[in-house]
């Protein structure tokens, strides 16, 4: 039973004394800092998971070996009930190299010779896709409006690419560009051309570039022509017997840019349609000893999988396809969107785990404020525990006054956190905007990340669970110093000076 | 006349590092209900000590204290302070009232002590009646949200002594109550005190140093060194 005595002086002293305003905004600081700090990180993790997993697909099967047939494969695989799509995937280390030549690209750069000891430029991960299939698979056409919309955003306005939505599927499955399109870039590049338009047939294989490499490429219009150089060893892809290395140059026509969302993606990766690959690699489509080649298969598994049948039917995959390479081939994977970008977003979940673990510490010293505003107000009031006391006052009745005190400060401190986090949470976007219109600071490096705005998330969950969690904390550092006043021998408080 | 508070044998330890200094030596003595009895002697003597241990603020190393014939020293610090609250009204030489709460308020925290919550708001009304009664009867009636800083010595202790009656005691303890007021103020709270005292028929005990204010009480309780030395009967008639 709770004394009236002590929630009426508790009152009175938080009232009066304002040491516990220190107390009260240590605390709403503490919440303040878990909640948007955390709400940023957390819509952060959410943003980055998301962008990884519109970049992959849904199920890669991977880690085969160098001359791995895409008809055996599918073969091994078409039969499962649970794959619903397959589309083949051939990864190569390649160059790029523009080879337009008009003045503008020159006035600008002084030289449209790319840097290739960045990655930004010249180096690229292609990968070869078939045009039919992997918009089954991966939401290609969401990522080629999001490339349009990232480029815009510093100011340059192209239109999407319109090479998916060719009717025509023999000209689709090349990413070839309208007629029309790629003969002005033949004339603007000075390429052979037929000097009536209308006699014109788009014949150069399309490329489409992550936005960020076509951005760093300052001038770059939908057919421009992109010189790709590949080096590979004959030998190692089944033509028998080791090789010296063979580079193979193709010009291609740059058929517009993607923006997956994830960076690292969108910086090294550019996509071509994967027969022109195979035959730069030597597995011409007309060549009768050529295979259709891939590296990878990207599967998109029928919907409603549970995790568990997800599970099973990678393993079943994996022993499927595995039975259907060469005796001794190294195991192969089958890798959900997750395994394939693991590092990656163990790393984000580390940083998560450590920013919470920062914030725990921030909450912590935040109880130790408390502990010492009231362990002070305990000594302060010395005098008054000993009146108490000679009044009738209970131990208990004398402790459960400071330990009220600990715990409106507490409730009053979380309440204010939790006010001034929701509020922060909602408003950072417009106040990150103000601060670097007037003092060039940001809160959050979202170009980094590719981020339209700082991603601030706040699970009703976690607001509950970091408000309970302040106040129960301030209810037990409270409780020290109203232990020590609820022991105190009533005749030496009386006798304090 | 029912004696109300009886101490026999009453002894004090105080341990300073490994040594261990008698303060109460043996002590008995015995109040009566209505009386007034002044406890003198030079300091040191205990009287702060045994008045402590009477009002069951602290315990005694041996001996034995009964309230109403029943023995309180064994009991548990909460049932002391619950015995405390109804049985005992303390009055002090320096106040001792709250600083952060006005005259009135602190009159009525001494009536907080055994209600909960609940049983309090209950009562508010009736409460805060009663503390005002007390305030006025003690002459401080245009003084109810004064806080102490804004009062005057001789107030202060007025409403320290509100404090010590509002809870009906059956007895009264007041450590050098005059002892930091001038002669003037000092002769009017003894003259409230014993006033009330009478109209109550309480018994008072006072540690005091002035003769003269000794010698308006019933009885005369002299101290020194822990020991009762001397106790001697005044003549009521003419102290009064």
């Amino acid at each position: 039973m709770i004394r009236a005595f002590s929630p009426f002086l508790a009152v009175r002293y938080l009232l009066t004394r304002r040491i516990n305003i220190l107390g009260v905004l240590g605390v709403a600081f503490a919440v303040w800092a878990m909640l948007v700090v955390d709400g940023v990180f957390t819509g952060f993790v959410r943003d980055i998971r998301g962008s990884v997993e519109s970049s992959a697909p849904p199920l890669l099967l991977t880690d085969l070996p160098h001359d791995s047939s895409f008809a055996k494969l599918s073969d091994a695989m078409a039969a499962d009930p649970d794959v619903a799509v397959m589309a083949p995937r051939l990864r190569q280390v390649a160059m790029l190299q523009p080879i337009r030549q008009d003045q503008r690209a020159r006035a600008k750069r002084g030289s449209n010779q790319l840097d290739f000891d960045h990655t930004k430029n010249g180096y690229a991960m292609l990968i070869g896709i078939d045009p039919l299939l992997e918009p089954q698979v991966v939401s290609v056409p969401a990522w080629i409006q999001r490339g349009v919309k990232e480029i815009a955003r510093y100011g340059r306005f192209q239109t999407p690419s319109v090479v998916f939505e060719e009717p025509d599927e023999e000209r689709r499955a090349e990413l070839l560009l309208p007629d029309r399109v790629e003969w002005a870039m033949r004339r603007r590049a000075g390429m052979p051309h037929d000097l009536d338009v209308n006699n014109h047939r788009s014949s150069l294989p399309g490329i489409l570039m992550g936005w960020r490499r076509v951005f760093n490429m300052q001038h770059i219009e939908d057919g421009d022509p992109i010189e790709v150089v590949c080096a590979s060893f004959p030998g190692s892809e089944g033509s028998g017997g080791a090789g010296s290395m063979r580079t193979t140059q193709k010009p291609f026509a740059s058929a517009g840019w993607f923006g997956s969302g994830n960076r690292m993606f969108d910086e090294a990766t550019a996509l071509v349609p994967i027969e022109s690959l195979r035959t730069m690699l030597g597995h011409d489509i007309d060549d009768l000893a050529s295979i259709p080649l891939v590296t990878d298969v990207a599967i998109r598994p029928r919907d409603g999988l549970t995790a568990t049948q997800l599970t099973a039917l990678q393993r079943r995959l994996e022993q499927k396809v595995q039975a259907a390479l060469p005796a001794g081939s190294e195991q192969c994977s089958v890798l959900t969107w997750q395994e394939q970008n693991s590092v990656y977003l163990k790393a984000v979940a580390q940083e998560h785990a450590m920013m919470q673990l920062v914030l725990m510490i921030v909450m912590l010293v935040s109880a130790f404020v408390i502990y010492a505003t009231l362990h002070m107000m305990v000594v302060q009031k010395i005098k008054d525990i000993g009146i108490l006391a000679a009044v009738g006052g209970s131990p208990r009745g004398i402790g459960s006054v400071f330990l009220i005190n600990g715990t409106v400060v507490g409730v009053c401190g979380s309440l204010l956190g939790v006010a001034a986090g929701i509020s922060s949470a909602l408003w950072i976007n417009p106040i990150n905007d103000w601060l670097y219109a007037n003092y060039q600071m940001e809160l959050f490096p979202r170009d980094t990340f590719d981020l339209e705005g700082i991603p601030c998330h706040l699970e009703p969950s976690w607001v509950a669970a970091v408000a309970v969690g302040a106040i129960v904390l301030s209810v037990i550092v409270a409780f020290i110093p109203a232990r020590k006043a609820a022991r105190m021998n009533p005749v030496t408080a009386l006798a304090f000076e | 006349m029912s004696t109300i508070l009886r101490a026999a044998g009453i002894t004090k330890n105080y341990a300073i590092g490994k040594r261990e200094i008698p303060v109460l030596r043996g002590v008995d003595l015995s109040i009566e209900a209505g009386e007034k009895v002044a406890l003198l002697g030079t300091s040191g003597a205990g009287k702060s000590t045994l008045l402590h241990l009477l009002g069951l603020l602290d315990a005694p190393t041996s001996g034995s204290i009964e309230y109403d014939g029943r023995e309180v020293h064994s009991l548990s610090v909460g049932e002391r302070a619950r015995l405390r609250h109804q049985q005992v009204g303390f009055v002090f030489q320096f106040y001792h009232l709250i600083p952060e709460l006005t005259a009135l308020q602190n009159v009525s925290l001494a009536q907080m002590m055994n209600s909960s919550v609940f049983q309090y708001w209950g009562k508010r009304k009736q409460a805060k009646a009663t503390a005002v009664e007390m305030l006025e009867h003690v002459g401080l009636g245009e003084r109810l949200h004064h806080r102490p800083t804004e009062l005057s010595g001789g107030e202060r202790q007025r409403v320290a002594i509100a404090r010590a009656l509002i809870a009906a005691p059956k007895i009264v303890l007041a450590d050098e109550p005059t002892g930091n007021l001038d002669s003037a103020t000092a002769k009017d709270v003894v003259d409230l005190m014993f006033t009330i005292q009478k109209e109550r028929q309480l018994a008072f005990l006072l540690v005091t140093h002035d003769e003269g204010l000794a010698s308006r009480c019933d009885r005369i309780i002299r101290m020194k060194d822990g020991r009762v030395v001397d106790q001697e009967r005044v003549n009521n008639e003419l102290a009064d």
